[in-house]
């Protein structure tokens, strides 16, 4: 079998219903109710999250998990939807634009319109980008 | 807002990385703006810009032409959701001026189609807009 790529040869297509549902019923749930647990269990481990508008890149289960912790403690308010997704089983990946209502700790809420890709090795995401209308929110943890 | 999907995967590859991007790169105006309805939405989402309607995305493709000598948008990754008449894609786009200096983007564009047109697009770039 050929090493994995994005949305590359080789992939097994997923039922429809599972990107949606993984997308925005497991990690988007996960992250609006800041349970860490059910954001990483969609994640390789060795997946990679890139947000490309500052070119910030985290390598690995861990260094995603440090950056959710953070984000999770610097927001007292989060919110994504308005979900519009572009689904794809044949090539395993899902692509989603939405709007995102965030409140930083003792201010006030802010909106984003983004959008990310999610490209699947499996039934897990394996690399990840997110584009933001505004400043990168997902900065590097501390752990 | 859903509208009803008529175009196969591979006929969507095609509008949007032939029909559209080819006429963009061939700085062919008429053809460009074929693949856009009337009333045709195009929205820089990073940058908070809408351009409503197609004089105006006209205008907007006319000064980027201008903007630059050579334009080149390649290696894209489609994202295909025939079922729905939606079609995402990364792609890097080349942008050299007249004076050489060379402008890389690595964007990607949300398309929903309507009667084999489209009728919104979103484009989420890496860097500052280039579609003013």
């Amino acid at each position: 079998m050929s090493a994995w790529s994005e949305a590359g040869a080789g992939q097994v297509a997923l039922p429809y219903a599972f990107y949606v549902d993984i997308v925005t019923k497991r990690y988007f749930d996960g992250v609006d109710n800041k349970n860490l647990t059910q954001v990483l269990d969609c994640f390789a481990v060795d997946a990679v999250l890139t947000e490309v508008t500052s070119n910030t890149v985290h390598h690995g289960r861990e260094a995603i998990a440090a950056m959710f912790e953070k984000l999770f403690s610097d927001f007292s308010d989060i919110w994504h939807g308005n979900f519009v997704l572009v689904a794809d089983p044949d090539s395993n990946a899902v692509a989603t634009q939405f709007t995102v209502l965030i409140t930083p700790n003792g201010g006030e809420e802010l909106r984003y319109e983004n959008c990310n890709r999610f490209y699947l090795k499996d039934r897990l995401f394996q690399t990840v980008y997110v584009y933001m209308s505004g400043d990168n929110l997902l900065k590097t943890g501390d752990a | 807002m859903q509208y009803a999907p008529t175009l196969s995967r591979a006929a969507l590859v095609t509008l949007a990385t032939q029909d559209y991007f080819g006429r963009v790169d061939a700085k062919d105006m008429a053809g460009t703006l074929a693949c856009f309805h009337d009333e045709a939405l195009l929205c820089v989402q990073t940058s908070f810009v809408r351009h409503a309607g197609k004089a105006e995305i006209g205008r907007m493709f006319a000064d980027f032409f201008d903007a630059y000598q050579s334009i080149v948008h390649r290696d894209f990754t489609c994202t295909v959701d025939a079922k729905h008449g939606r079609i995402a894609a990364s792609f890097e786009a080349v942008l050299t001026a007249a004076d050489g200096r060379v402008t890389r983007l690595r964007n990607t564009n949300f398309w929903r189609v309507r009667d084999g047109r489209f009728q919104e697009v979103h484009v989420y770039m890496s860097g500052d807009n280039v579609l003013v």
